[in-house]
C-alpha cells in the first residue's frame, strides 16, 4: 500500500467517524514509521467498510516492509442466478439470452430511471442486485457510501479491451470498481430540414424567432451545465456568481422554450413539433433511425461528456456470475451489438471498431471542450436552489 | 323514474367522449406501422408480434395482476370493516380516527415510498412482491373506507331494523340485508383499489426487488426512452381482457340479485 | 355454545370491543405501514441533511423556516390554484355524469365500468395519448387544419390548459364514483313525494337530491383535491415542466437535491394543511348530522 493512499484512507476514515482520534494518532505516527503498520491499523479500524475480498494490490507488490499484500481472492464457481439493475433500453436484446445460454445462468433484469432511485435501493443493502449501472458522479456517491465491491480483475481478462481514454476516470482513478459501459455527450439534436441552419452555439435556445420550437433537458446538470459552458465556466462550478449568471441566461431562454424535456423529446423531433432540442448523441441517433433529417451538433462553447459504468454493489450474492457477465460484455462482438442498439459509443476499443454505426472517440481537441459531470457534493444545494428558481420563475 | 333532461345527457356524453378519446387513439395506433407513431403509416400487427418477444412486459403484467388481486382483496376486506366500524359505532376519538384515515390519501407518493423503504430495511425485509403488496394495501385501505363509508352514510337502516325485529340474528341481518345493500359501495371500493394498485409507479418503484417489476415500471421505462407502440398493443390487450372479465362477472352476478333495484 | 351467539353476547356487553374488532386490523395495518414510517420521516424533517440523502444527527427548524422563502410560497400558491380549479371542474362535470349513471337503470353497471375503464391503462400511456391528441401536429390540429376551421395550429401543449385537462382527466373518476355511490342509494320515493307535493325539477334537485348526495360530493372533492396537490408528472409531461408544483419540489428534494429533510418538511406542511381542512370539514359535516338524528 502506498503512503499516499494510506494517508487518504486515514483522512477519509476519520471524517466518516470510522476511527477514533486515538487511533488516528497511532496511524499518523505510523505514517512516519512504517507503511505496513498503518495498513494493519486501517484494516483493524475499517474492516467493516472494506469488502470481504481485499482490493487488488494495484502494482505495489512487494514494496516496503510489512505483511505481503493480500492476494486477489478466488471467487467460487459460477452461481445459478444473476440480478442486474440498470437504465432501461440500455442493452441489446440478445445480450442476456445469449449469456444465459452460454453460462447456464438465469438473469433477471430490472430497470430504473434515475441514479438516485438506484442509490436509494442499493443503500438499503436489501435490494439483492448483483450489478448496477451508475453514471460517473453516482459512482462517486456509491464509493463514498462504501456501497461497491472491488472487482477481481483476474476474472475479467477482457478488461484489457477498454480504451485508455475511459480508464482512470476521476470516479475510479485506479480502475478498481467500474467497468465502463457506454459513453456519450450532451449536445443539440435538430431537424436540418426545419431549422435551416447548423446550431453552433447554446445561444440557439435564446433565439426568439424559434419560440415554441425548441426544448432543453429537464435535468439540472445538463441544463445549467450548458449555460455555464456558454459563459465559459465549468459544468462543475459551484461558484455563486457563476450560477447566478447561468440562471440569468436560462431565464432568458425559458420563454422561448416549448418545454423542459429529456429523452421523450425524440417523438416530438420526429413529428416536427420541435425543431431543435438539447439531447444526448445516442438518443439522437435512435431518433435518426426513424427520421433521417435529424442531426446532432456540439455547440462551440463546449458541453459535458459522460460515461456510465457497471459496478457490483455491496452485498451482491452472485459475485462470480457478475464477473463472468462483465467479462462477457467486454467481448468485442457483444460490446459492438450493445452500442449499436443504444446509439452511444463503446468504451471498448475493439468493440467500437466492430460497430455498424461507428461513434468516433473524441479527439484531444474535442476533449478540451468536453467535461465530465462530477459529483457536486455540498454544492448540490446551491444548484438545486438555482434550478428551482429557474423552473418556477 | 323521471326522464333526464337532454342537456344533462349531452354533458355526460361529452365527458365519456373526453375519457375515451385517448383510448381510441391508443387502440388505433397499436396497429400503426411506425415506431414513433407520428402519423398513420399503414396497418400492421407487428407490435403484437413483438409482445411475444418481450418477456419482461408479459412477466411484469402477471406481477401486476398478482399484486393487484392480493392487495385489493386485503384492502377491500379491511377497508369495509373499518367503514362499518366507524359508521355504526360511536366511540371517543372517532373524528380523530377518520382524520387518520385521510393521512394515506394526503401523503405525497414519494414520501410514502421512501419512508416504507426505510421501514423495510429497518425490519430487514427482502424487497419483492410481498413488500409491494404491503405498500399497496397501506394506501388502498383508506380509499376503500372512504368510498364504502359514503355509501353507508345515511343508508336506509329500516331494512336492517325490520330484519332484527322479525327475528333474524345480527349475523344473518348483516349478510342478508346490510351486505347486499352495501355491495355497490364495496365493489366500487374494490375497483378503485385494484385500479390504483395496477397503476402505481412511484411507490412501487421504491419497494420493488429483483424480478418483481410491475407493468407500470416497465411501461414507464419504455415511455421515457422510446415511445414504442408495443405499449399501445399491450394496453389494448389489457383493455379488451378487462372489459371481457367485467362483462362476464356482471353476467354472473345478475343471476343472484345483489342490489335491490 | 354457538360461537356466533357467544360472540354476540360477549361483544354486546363491551360496546367498544365490537367496533374495534371491525376497525382493529385495518387500523393496525395503517399504523404499522403508514404511520410508523411517516413518524420516521417527521423526525427526519427536524434533522440536518446528509450529504447523499438521509440525515445527520441533530435538531433544527431550518427546513421549515426555509419554506417561507417567497420562492416556495409562490410554488405553493400555484399548486393550490391548480388543485382547486381541478376540483371545481371535476365537480361541474362529474356530478352530472354520476347523476345520469344513478338514473340509468340497467345501464348503470356498464356506465360505471366505462368511467373506470380508461384507468386500466397506465397513466403514462394515457398521458402520451393525450399529447398525441393535443400537440401541434396532433390529431385535433390535423383535423382543424384539414377542415379549414383554423389556418394555424391551435396551441394546446405546454399550456396551463393542457395541465388542467390532464389533471381533470386523471382525477375525474374519483369524483364520479363517490357521488354516484351516494346518489345510487337515494330513495326514489323521496323524489316522487317532492314531485307530488308540487316541487319543480330544479327545486327537487336543490332541496332533495343535492343535500342527500353531499357526503359523496365531500368525499369526491377531497379525493380529487388532495392527489391534485401532490401531482407532478402531469405538469411535467403536459405543461412542459415549466411551472414547478409542490409535487415536483418534493420529488426533486428526494431524487435530485439529496435533501431528504427539506423534502419531508415540505410534504408535512402540505399534509398538515390538508389534514386540518379534512378535520374541519368532518366536524362541520358531523355536527348537523348529529342534530338530525
Amino acid at each position: 500500500m502506498s503512503q499516499e493512499k494510506a494517508r487518504i484512507q486515514l483522512v477519509e476514515a476519520l471524517r466518516d467517524g470510522r476511527i477514533e482520534r486515538r487511533e488516528f494518532l497511532r496511524g499518523a505516527l505510523g505514517l512516519g514509521m512504517s507503511v505496513g503498520t498503518i495498513g494493519l491499523v486501517l484494516q483493524a479500524c475499517g474492516s467493516e467498510e472494506k469488502p470481504a475480498d481485499a482490493p487488488p494490490p494495484a502494482g505495489h507488490e512487494g514494496t516496503g516492509p510489512g505483511p505481503a499484500p493480500a492476494p486477489e481472492p478466488e471467487l467460487g464457481p459460477i452461481e445459478a442466478d444473476l440480478h442486474i439493475y440498470m437504465w432501461s433500453d440500455y442493452i441489446a436484446e440478445d445480450t442476456i439470452p445469449n449469456f444465459e445460454k452460454e453460462f447456464n445462468v438465469k438473469v433477471t433484469l430490472d430497470t430504473y430511471e434515475s441514479n438516485e432511485e438506484m442509490i436509494a435501493k442499493v443503500q438499503t443493502g436489501a435490494a439483492g442486485y448483483d450489478l448496477v449501472c451508475p453514471s460517473g458522479y453516482a459512482v462517486s456517491v456509491l464509493r463514498h457510501l462504501h456501497l461497491v465491491e472491488q472487482l477481481v480483475k483476474k476474472h475479467i481478462p477482457n478488461y484489457a479491451n477498454l480504451a485508455p481514454l475511459f480508464l482512470g476516470s476521476v470516479f475510479d482513478p485506479k480502475n478498481e470498481v467500474t467497468v465502463p459501459w457506454q459513453w456519450g455527450v450532451t449536445g443539440v439534436a435538430y431537424r436540418k430540414d426545419l431549422l435551416g441552419k447548423v446550431p453552433d452555439s447554446w445561444a440557439l435556445f435564446q433565439d426568439a424567432a424559434l419560440k415554441g420550437k425548441l426544448t432543453m433537458m429537464d435535468d439540472m446538470r445538463d441544463n445549467i451545465g450548458a449555460w455555464l459552458r456558454f459563459l465559459g465556466k465549468s459544468v462543475n462550478s459551484v461558484d455563486a456568481a457563476d450560477l447566478a449568471a447561468a440562471k440569468a441566461e436560462a431565464l432568458k431562454a425559458k420563454p422561448i422554450l416549448a418545454s423542459y424535456v429529456s429523452a421523450p423529446v425524440k417523438a416530438q423531433l420526429i413529428a416536427g413539433d420541435v425543431f431543435a432540442a438539447q439531447l444526448w448523441n445516442g438518443d439522437t441517433m435512435q431518433a435518426k433511425v426513424e427520421k433521417a433529417e435529424i442531426e446532432f451538433a456540439l455547440p462551440k462553447e463546449g458541453s459535458s461528456i459522460w460515461c456510465d459504468s457497471m459496478c457490483i454493489p455491496k452485498g451482491a450474492k452472485n459475485l462470480r456470475a457478475a464477473h463472468e457477465f462483465l467479462n462477457y460484455i467486454l467481448r468485442p462482438e457483444v460490446g459492438a451489438k450493445i452500442s449499436d442498439f443504444t446509439g452511444y459509443g463503446s468504451p471498448n476499443l475493439p468493440a467500437s471498431e466492430k460497430m455498424v454505426n461507428k461513434v468516433a472517440y473524441p479527439t484531444e481537441a474535442d476533449m478540451k471542450n468536453l467535461e465530465y459531470n462530477e459529483d457536486l457534493g455540498a454544492g448540490t444545494a446551491a444548484w438545486d436552489q438555482i434550478w428551482t428558481e429557474i423552473k418556477s420563475g | 323514474m323521471g326522464k333526464l333532461p337532454k342537456w344533462l345527457l349531452g354533458v355526460a356524453a361529452a365527458v365519456y367522449l373526453f375519457l375515451h378519446a385517448p383510448l381510441l387513439v391508443l387502440v388505433a395506433f397499436s396497429f400503426n406501422d411506425s415506431k414513433f407513431s407520428a402519423g398513420w403509416e399503414g396497418f400492421t400487427l407487428r407490435w403484437y408480434e413483438r409482445l411475444l418477444e418481450r418477456d419482461d412486459l408479459v412477466h411484469s403484467l402477471w406481477v401486476s395482476v398478482e399484486v393487484g388481486v392480493i392487495s385489493t382483496l386485503i384492502s377491500t376486506l379491511l377497508g369495509t370493516m373499518l367503514a362499518l366500524g366507524i359508521a355504526r359505532h360511536r366511540f371517543s376519538g372517532r373524528t380523530f380516527l377518520e382524520s387518520l384515515l385521510y393521512v394515506p390519501i394526503v401523503t405525497p407518493e414519494i414520501v410514502v415510498g421512501i419512508s416504507l423503504l426505510i421501514l423495510f430495511v429497518f425490519l430487514k425485509m427482502t424487497l419483492g412482491i410481498g413488500t409491494i403488496v404491503i405498500a399497496h394495501v397501506a394506501f388502498n385501505i383508506s380509499f376503500v373506507t372512504v368510498v364504502v363509508r359514503s355509501r353507508l352514510e345515511g343508508m336506509d337502516r329500516n331494512l336492517e331494523e325490520a330484519a332484527l325485529i322479525l327475528g333474524a340474528d345480527e349475523f344473518t341481518t348483516f349478510w342478508k340485508v346490510t351486505v347486499p345493500q352495501l355491495w355497490p359501495g364495496i365493489l366500487s371500493g374494490a375497483l378503485l383499489a385494484f385500479t390504483m394498485s395496477f397503476d402505481d409507479y412511484v411507490i412501487t418503484s421504491l419497494v420493488t426487488g429483483p424480478g418483481s417489476s410491475t407493468l407500470p415500471i416497465v411501461v414507464y421505462s419504455m415511455v421515457r426512452k422510446n415511445v414504442e407502440p408495443s405499449i399501445n398493443a399491450i394496453s389494448t390487450i389489457i383493455l379488451v381482457v378487462t372489459a371481457a372479465l367485467i362483462w362476464a362477472s356482471d353476467r354472473l352476478s345478475q343471476d343472484k340479485p345483489l342490489t335491490p333495484h | 355454545m354457538n360461537p356466533r351467539l357467544w360472540w354476540l353476547r360477549w361483544s354486546s356487553r363491551r360496546p367498544g370491543a365490537r367496533a374495534w374488532s371491525l376497525m382493529g386490523p385495518g387500523t393496525a395495518w395503517i399504523v404499522a405501514f403508514f404511520m410508523v414510517p411517516l413518524l420516521f420521516m417527521l423526525a427526519y424533517s427536524f434533522m440536518p441533511k446528509g450529504l447523499y440523502g438521509g440525515v445527520e444527527s441533530g435538531f433544527t427548524f431550518e427546513h421549515y423556516v426555509r419554506l417561507f422563502d417567497p420562492l416556495y410560497i409562490k410554488i405553493g400558491v400555484r399548486t393550490l390554484v391548480y388543485s382547486l380549479g381541478c376540483t371545481a371542474i371535476c365537480l361541474v362535470f362529474g356530478y352530472p355524469v354520476a347523476y345520469v349513471i344513478s338514473r340509468a337503470g340497467e345501464w348503470r353497471n356498464l356506465l360505471v365500468f366505462l368511467v373506470i375503464l380508461p384507468f386500466w391503462t397506465s397513466f403514462l400511456v394515457r398521458t402520451f395519448a393525450m399529447i398525441f391528441l393535443m400537440r401541434d401536429t396532433g390529431l385535433i390540429n390535423t383535423v382543424l387544419l384539414a377542415t379549414g376551421l383554423r389556418t394555424e395550429p391551435l396551441e394546446m401543449m405546454n399550456t396551463p390548459f393542457a395541465v388542467m385537462t390532464g389533471l381533470v382527466y386523471g382525477f375525474l373518476p374519483f369524483m364520479v364514483l363517490p357521488i354516484y355511490s351516494s346518489l345510487e342509494k337515494l330513495d326514489p320515493s323521496l323524489l316522487e313525494a317532492a314531485e307530488v307535493l308540487g316541487a319543480r325539477p330544479a327545486a327537487r334537485f336543490v332541496r332533495v337530491v343535492l343535500p342527500l348526495s353531499m357526503p359523496g360530493v365531500v368525499a369526491g372533492s377531497l379525493l380529487v383535491f388532495i392527489p391534485a396537490l401532490g401531482s407532478y408528472l402531469t405538469s411535467d409531461l403536459l405543461g412542459g415542466a415549466k411551472e414547478m408544483m409542490i409535487g415536483n419540489l418534493v420529488q426533486n428534494q428526494f431524487m435530485v437535491a439529496n435533501n431528504w429533510p427539506f423534502g419531508s418538511a415540505a410534504s408535512f406542511t402540505v399534509m398538515a394543511m390538508v389534514l386540518a381542512a379534512v378535520f374541519v370539514s368532518l366536524r362541520v359535516r358531523d355536527e348537523p348530522a348529529g342534530e338530525a338524528r
